[in-house]
């Protein structure tokens, strides 16, 4: 009997030894993938696009924006005009120019629901809207905004129900309009921060903000009356930033203007990585500027120092 | 009583205990009794003409040297007993205000001896030099305005510790005494009639006085600073801002860079008419991001040297440019010494950048160029400086395209990064081949 319990006992020992070995080797084997986890896909270089339908050469090209139908409109700011490509099954075509008077300068681009094409006019300073086939419009033109009734767009971002979002400098907020500009409301900017280049809206319908001055990110969550910083000054993977913008899981993305480089920050602002660094071959960039992301997590960058603009995959 | 006794040799332990790292601290060296400082100057002969200075630090006129030297050996220089930058603050402790919202930088660093004589001196105080010759000799700078202005402000003249602290304040930045309104008004009563008339009726007593005052003197009338906008030397401060009567007297009466464009008419439509502007120009602050409103010791009312200026928004640019000009020194420097002459190797930092001259290149407000460059072509801006650019062998121009980008033509940056890359010559790559076989492949070995 005796000899019997501890021949149990042991068993029972031994079967616990061998079940903390197996967690220890599970632990270690595991240890690289939850070192690595938090880390965002690398970016793999795809494609470029150079040129026109025609074979005309892009110059300087600043802003880009897709639709949901796979239609790419790229702000060829050099040249003042707009061209219009399909991405397809990794697919690249078109090109056809949209060149309206009212538009000399177009350095941010952004795609409505109904595929409309608006794009703020650096010139100018005005937010002009063209058809999807690249008619003019007229301008989106806020009413019944509060005193001051003057804004200047820096940028603008279209969210959910069409909803714009403007980047006014001149009067220091967020402000949020219909598509026929009727105002919606507005968020002041925080006390104190050096200079905004650029805001996004994230998958909640909260407002991400990027200083450029301080390096640092500011967010408004949905229905919030003022920004806070997400994060502190992130100096040390920022040169420059002046583009900010989100994925379909929240991944924020950064464009490092002067470093040429993207820095991915996870939702709540962790660091996540850097990617791609300057030069001229294909895959580096200088000067980059505006950049999107479709749902396949492809990423579309303004190489404006490259006059090109560069498609790259994202890889694990 | 019998536990009395007990009690007596643990109360004779404990004090010994107590006394004894006080004995030992006193005397650690275990010098003999008349030995204390005499000892010292029995070889330290000249030091004894040192002792005759006006003001004597205490631990040397007690003949305590041991206090600060080791007689023995130390790791430090003169054989201090602790780092020359911590040895001060052993005894002077609350030199630095616990809370200080500034400190003197030398202070902080422990570099007391930049200013004191730790032996003594003639001097209050053990200071090397009296009053503010002291001062003027790192603020050189303020020095030479002060020594040269017109207008002098009395109590710059009595002595710079009248209004700052030396060594850190907790009261207000600069080193200043007190809150920089409450020190002006110690002298200059806001409610008096001389003072109300002169600054028009507008309640500035709580206004911020060195927007327009050089508290160190000045040039101008009222210790002005140097460079007066316009309205303000002409007393017109209605031209901007409401009336003195008014709730708000001092709400500008338009906003950002609308306000400046009633005057600035042909800069501002100049500046609009460009594809690319400087943003902060149509920013809430507007023109106030670079310039000052009333006065400033900076030409075009800048808020300060362009250096300063730019760098306040482009860290990263300056960082760059500092850490290349250092790299540009040394190279130079390790280049003499090896040759014994400096060898033109070409220059690792651009000098336009080096020198904080921004504008060489770039405008200010707006451009027709990407980072608002001077000169839509990028040869005949390089070629402002470097004429013989324009002779240069290797073809250049708005006709030669880049081998490697069709959409790119060859330009001088095409081959060199104007802020610098850390090579010479502004080079991207470390040697003048790895960048030459960039396009000409079949060279590459």
């Amino acid at each position: 009997m005796s000899s019997g319990s501890e021949s149990r006992l042991e068993r029972g020992e031994r079967m616990a030894g061998t079940s903390i070995k197996i967690i220890l080797i599970i632990s270690i084997l595991l240890l690289p993938w939850k070192s690595f986890g938090a880390e965002t896909a690398k970016l793999r270089y795809f494609q470029s696009i150079y040129f026109d339908e025609r074979g005309g050469g892009m110059r300087q090209p600043e802003g880009l924006a897709l639709s949901d139908k796979s239609v790419l409109i790229v702000g060829d700011t050099g040249n003042g005009r707009l061209l219009r490509y399909t991405f397809q099954d990794k697919t690249i075509a078109g090109g056809s120019e949209m060149k309206v008077p009212q538009l000399s300068s177009p350095i941010r681009v952004q795609v409505d629901s109904k595929g409309e094409i608006y794009s703020l006019d650096g010139k100018q300073r005005r937010i002009v809207r063209l058809s999807p086939k690249g008619e003019f419009k007229g301008y989106l033109s806020p009413e019944g905004l509060p005193s001051p009734s003057n804004f200047v767009p820096r940028s603008f971002k279209i969210g959910a129900s069409d909803l714009f979002y403007i980047l006014d400098i001149f009067s220091g907020r967020v402000l949020v309009v219909t598509p026929n500009g009727k105002y919606q409301k507005h968020i002041e900017f925080p006390k104190s921060y050096g200079f905004f280049s650029d805001l996004a809206i994230d998958q909640k319908g909260g407002i991400l903000l990027i200083d450029s001055v301080r390096k640092m990110v500011f967010a408004a969550p949905k229905d919030s009356k003022e920004f806070t910083p997400l994060a502190g000054s992130l100096k040390e993977y920022l040169s420059f930033p002046t583009y900010i913008t989100t994925d379909n899981r929240g991944t924020i993305y950064m464009v490092d203007e002067s470093g040429a480089g993207i820095v991915m920050l996870g939702q709540e602002g962790s660091f996540l990585g850097r990617q791609l660094s300057i030069g001229w071959n294909e895959g580096l960039l200088n000067n980059p500027s505006q950049m999107c992301i479709n749902e396949k997590g492809e990423v579309f960058i303004a190489d404006r120092g490259n006059s090109r603009i560069q498609i790259f995959t994202q890889v694990k | 009583m019998k536990l009395q006794i007990k009690i007596i040799p643990f109360v004779l332990v404990g004090a010994s205990l107590l006394i004894f790292p006080l004995a030992y601290g006193q005397n650690k060296f275990k010098l003999r009794p008349d030995a204390k400082g005499k000892l010292c100057l029995e070889c330290h002969d000249k030091f004894k003409e040192k002792l005759k200075d006006k003001f004597i630090h205490t631990p040397v006129k007690s003949g305590e040297c041991s206090e600060c030297h080791n007689p023995h050996t130390s790791r430090h220089g003169k054989l201090l007993d602790t780092d020359t930058n911590k040895i001060c603050i052993k005894c002077h402790q609350g030199i630095i205000p616990a809370k200080a919202q500034s400190v003197h930088k030398v202070a902080m660093e422990g570099n007391c001896v930049k200013c004191h004589d730790p032996h003594g001196s003639n001097n209050k105080n053990n200071l090397l030099k009296a009053g503010n010759e002291l001062c003027f000799t790192c603020h050189k700078t303020i020095g030479d305005a002060v020594t040269k202005a017109k207008f002098k402000h009395n109590p710059v003249e009595k002595g710079c510790l009248t209004c700052h602290d030396p060594h850190g304040s907790s009261k207000s930045k600069d080193l200043l005494k007190k809150e920089l309104i409450s020190l002006c008004s110690d002298c200059h009563k806001p409610n008096s009639p001389a003072f109300v008339r002169d600054h028009l009726n507008y309640p500035v007593a709580n206004a911020n006085c060195s927007s327009c005052h050089d508290p160190h003197g000045s040039n101008k009338g009222g210790i002005l600073f140097d460079n007066v906008h316009a309205p303000v030397a002409n007393k017109n401060c209605i031209q901007c801002h409401e009336s003195p009567t008014s709730s708000t007297p001092f709400k500008t009466k338009r906003e950002g860079y609308e306000l400046c464009r009633g005057c600035h008419s042909t800069m501002m439509n100049d500046t609009f008419s460009k594809s690319r502007i400087h943003w902060p120009v149509v920013s809430k602050e507007g023109c106030l991001s670079c310039h000052e409103a009333h006065a400033s010791t900076q030409k075009k009312l800048l808020i300060g040297n362009v250096v300063s200026l730019c760098g306040k928004c482009h860290s990263d640019t300056m960082e760059k440019r500092d850490k290349y000009a250092e790299m540009d020194k040394k190279e130079k420097a390790s280049l003499a010494a090896a040759k014994g002459k400096p060898q033109d190797k070409g220059d690792i930092a651009h000098k336009p950048v080096s020198e904080g001259d921004c504008l060489a290149c770039h405008k200010a407000h707006a451009s027709d160029s990407v980072f608002l460059m001077a000169n839509p072509s990028q040869t005949e801006l390089c070629g402002t400086c470097h004429e013989w650019l324009k002779h240069s062998s290797h073809p250049l121009g708005e006709k030669i395209i880049d081998s490697r980008n069709k959409n790119l033509t060859l330009q001088c940056l095409s081959c060199h990064k104007s802020h610098g890359t850390g090579y010479t010559h502004l080079n991207p790559f470390p040697t003048v081949t790895e960048l030459c076989v960039q396009c000409h492949k079949k060279f590459k070995r």
